[in-house]
């Protein structure tokens, strides 16, 4: 029914080298241990040098409530609000990142404003950060910089209510989420450059 | 029947006429509308002959398209990997009697995925030596990828205290 | 032998020593929640003292409506929710689904997009490979080269995340584009990443390739023949480990891989120990593909990582704040989505396990009509009953492990 077929792809096909018959050395296990031993000891001491000089950390265990590592700039945790120094937030209450959200996890109602430079905001904005995915849709499809993804991600709750994120628990000031701003901005900057360059 | 340039489709269409419906090659993938009758003997002859060879039967799955008649597509994938070329027939299904005849004794990786395409579609495989629920649970109620099964529905819990 | 020493009846005399005992055979239940299994399958296994006779595989313990999800939502809504498909290499599920999409758009990706979604696709398969051969190390009680293969593995999420903004959900590609593009420091330290990767899996190798205890493990134990793999539609490294060369990324080259040279490693046996060669072989191999696509994306300098048409692509953000036009297109793009004309497709790329496709159907609106995957996870899953038919129960554990099934994906 089946032919044999070993098709030539293009391209090399490399043949993986397989000890068929072990040698009377490797049959005893001890060649094996003192190989082991002598890969782990190096290790051991790598680590316990750079631990004890905390010139280079090569030890993946971090001490973590005391120890934190440190994120990469593009890192998407928990999305918030940011907010003005006047402790409004930017949101305009347009709905898109309602509508980006793939597990519909965000809940607007818009509302209008006294003050004139914003006719609109959010009267509620709640998110429920046990739907989130932390996909960064809504960042994405915000068209005035109003959500963005935070470097927060310990948000875990004994019940689900408190998963519950209201507007005030989601207002961020700006200057605190500087880091993920100016990423952004460097990003949107560095993806119309090229186009503008092109035109 | 066109040929849309493509060498498999010809094949197909000068050696079986009679169990093919229409053929297109759209996006470059060839493509072949199967009778339901015919099925296997298609299937049988896309793995015996010797220019179209397929060893593999990649995929198999179901569509639903719901508010038209026939209601229900089985597709098959097909690909050779002596020749490297694919062949996708599909077979359409009417809502009142979904059921067609099982490719497992022709390629077996048509088990598992027959039992899921009952599973989630409820379309029989005639001939399946095992046809039970894969994906889902024996007690589940419905085929959840049907399209008028609404995603919220809310299944009754199984198990020891209910 | 005298009864005196084996004082049970029945084996009083030499004429009842050869006789057959009727033994029953013991049917275990291992899984759904056994370290071994992932977490997340179930088998029945119907021993004859300790050798398997029968095993029934049952999935389905993380189906999470893959299918449905996809089909509610719309098509941008669609990518987040295959990096939960196979979450040891996120990044080659969404390179799938959204070439895919871009098959039925019939658009072609800028150049620098196509090279950086290669890159991501590789630190992947990378991050895929190791896990395997590390928890493989890990359940056949070999603990040290486990936590170097997780070093690594650390190292390429650590990687991802610079690259794509999460280590294991990425959401890094974009139909028509991908996310944004690599940071500024990220060649200098991917190098860097690459040439302790190295070092790393070379400690591995000398703890583990020729350890006889592993080999004796792997040798022999789940063996394949190329004519049952074709018959169950086998692919990725467990095909290739019978000796077929056959790889995506060669026979139907999608991206740039035609410009990238590489190797695919094939085994002649079909065992464990070939299978976990060519692993071992093939992250080898996707470093040397990162080193290429870091030295190509330096040559080809800053360029479009995105499509230009906002219809498909959300317009570049600089405009939408500025600008009115991009201001209305963005609110048009996000609210309706990407038409995607009426038709089927489907495409296949390699991924860690094997063939990894997506067949689409579109009826022309927003909202996609299927969104079929053809997960490899569950394709590779059922011949492992026929490869271990009589072999011994703790063979079961490499075995499974080399299929390397992942829950997210095979249950979907």
């Amino acid at each position: 029914m089946f032919h044999a077929i070993v098709r030539v792809v293009p391209g090399s096909v490399i043949k993986v080298r397989r000890e068929e018959k072990l040698g009377f050395l490797e049959r005893l296990y001890v060649p094996a241990i003192a190989k082991g031993l002598r890969v782990t000891s190096r290790h051991f001491f790598r680590n316990l040098r750079g631990f004890v000089t905390g010139k280079r950390r090569t030890d993946f265990v971090v001490q973590y409530p005391e120890e934190r590592v440190d994120y990469a700039d593009a890192f998407r945790g928990m999305p918030v609000l940011v907010a003005l120094e006047s402790g409004e937030p930017r949101c305009v209450a347009c709905g898109l990142c309602e509508f980006a959200c793939p597990t519909d996890c965000i809940t607007i109602v818009p509302g209008e404003t006294e003050t004139a430079r914003i006719e609109r905001h959010p009267e509620v904005f709640d998110i429920d950060m046990s739907r989130c995915m932390f996909c960064g849709l809504c960042e994405e499809a915000c068209p005035e910089e109003a959500i963005v993804m935070s470097r927060e991600v310990e948000i875990a709750a004994y019940r689900r209510d408190d998963m519950y994120f209201r507007k005030q628990d989601l207002l961020v000031p700006e200057a605190l989420l500087k880091r993920r701003l100016d990423f952004l901005r460097g990003e949107y900057r560095r993806a119309s450059e090229p186009a503008e360059a092109g035109e | 029947m066109e040929d849309h340039a493509s060498p498999l489709l010809r094949r197909l269409i000068d050696e079986l006429p009679q169990a093919l419906q229409e053929t297109h090659a759209q996006h470059g993938d060839a493509t072949a509308l199967v009778s339901r009758a015919h099925l296997l003997e298609v299937l049988r002859f896309a793995r015996d002959d010797s220019q179209l060879d397929f060893e593999m039967l990649t995929d198999l799955c179901a569509v639903d398209y719901l508010p038209r008649t026939p209601r229900f597509e089985v597709v098959y994938h097909l690909y050779s990997v002596s020749q490297n070329h694919r062949l996708r027939l599909k077979v359409q299904l009417s809502e009142e009697s979904p059921s067609l005849a099982s490719a497992v004794a022709l390629y077996a990786s048509a088990d598992w995925m027959e039992r899921e395409v009952w599973d989630l579609y409820g379309i029989r495989f005639e001939g399946h030596p095992d046809l039970r629920r894969i994906l889902l649970y024996d007690e589940f109620e419905g085929h959840p990828l049907r399209k008028d099964y609404p995603k919220e529905r809310r299944q009754p819990l199984v198990g020891p205290g209910n | 032998m005298s009864g005196a020493y084996f004082p049970k009846p029945g084996f009083d005399s030499e004429d009842d020593f050869g006789r057959d005992l009727h033994t029953e055979h013991q049917v275990l239940n291992m899984g759904p929640s056994h370290p071994a299994t992932h977490g997340t399958v179930k088998f029945l296994i119907e021993l004859d003292g300790e050798n398997i006779v029968n095993l029934d595989i049952q999935v389905g313990y993380l189906h999470r409506g893959f299918e449905k999800e996809c089909e509610a939502g719309t098509w941008y809504q669609a990518v987040p929710y295959t990096d939960r498909l196979n979450y040891n290499s996120a990044v080659l599920a969404n390179v799938a689904f959204c070439l895919a999409v871009e098959k039925l758009l019939g658009i072609e990706t800028p150049e620098r997009c196509q090279w950086l979604r290669v890159m991501a696709s590789e630190i992947s398969r990378v991050a895929d490979h190791l896990t395997r051969c590390g928890a493989a190390c890990l359940e056949l009680a070999a603990m040290t080269p486990f936590l170097y293969g997780i070093e690594a593995r650390e190292l390429t999420w650590d990687h991802l995340e610079m690259l794509c903004g999460a280590r294991v959900t990425s959401n890094y590609v974009r139909i028509g584009g991908v996310k944004h593009e690599m940071p500024e420091d990220f060649p200098a330290s991917c190098r860097g990443y690459i040439a302790r990767t190295r070092e790393l899996l070379a400690d591995f190798d000398s703890m583990v390739t020729g350890n006889r205890i592993f080999i004796d493990r792997l040798k022999d134990t789940g063996v394949i023949d190329r004519e049952t793999c074709l018959r169950y539609a086998v692919t990725g490294p467990m095909l290739r480990s019978t000796g077929v060369p056959l790889d995506m990324r060669k026979d139907e080259p999608y991206l740039v891989y035609d410009e990238i040279d590489f190797d695919v490693p094939i085994g002649e046996v079909g065992d464990n120990y070939d299978r976990y060669l060519v692993c071992v072989e093939e992250m080898h191999q996707s470093l040397r593909i990162i080193e290429q696509c870091l030295v190509k994306l330096e040559q080809l300098g800053p360029g479009p990582v995105n499509v230009t048409d906002p219809r498909i692509r959300w317009p570049a953000k600089e405009g939408v704040f500025n600008r009115m036009e991009e201001l209305i297109q963005q609110f048009k793009s996000v609210t309706e989505g990407p038409r995607v004309p009426a038709g089927e497709a489907y495409t296949a790329v390699e991924s860690a396990n094997g063939e990894l496709g997506f067949y689409l159907v579109s009826d022309g609106s927003a909202v996609p009509v299927k969104v079929r995957c053809r997960p490899p996870s569950f394709i590779n899953l059922p011949p492992m009953a026929k490869m271990l038919e009589g072999a011994l129960l703790a063979d079961l554990i490499p075995t499974f492990d080399f299929i390397n099934m992942v829950g997210g994906e095979c249950d979907r």
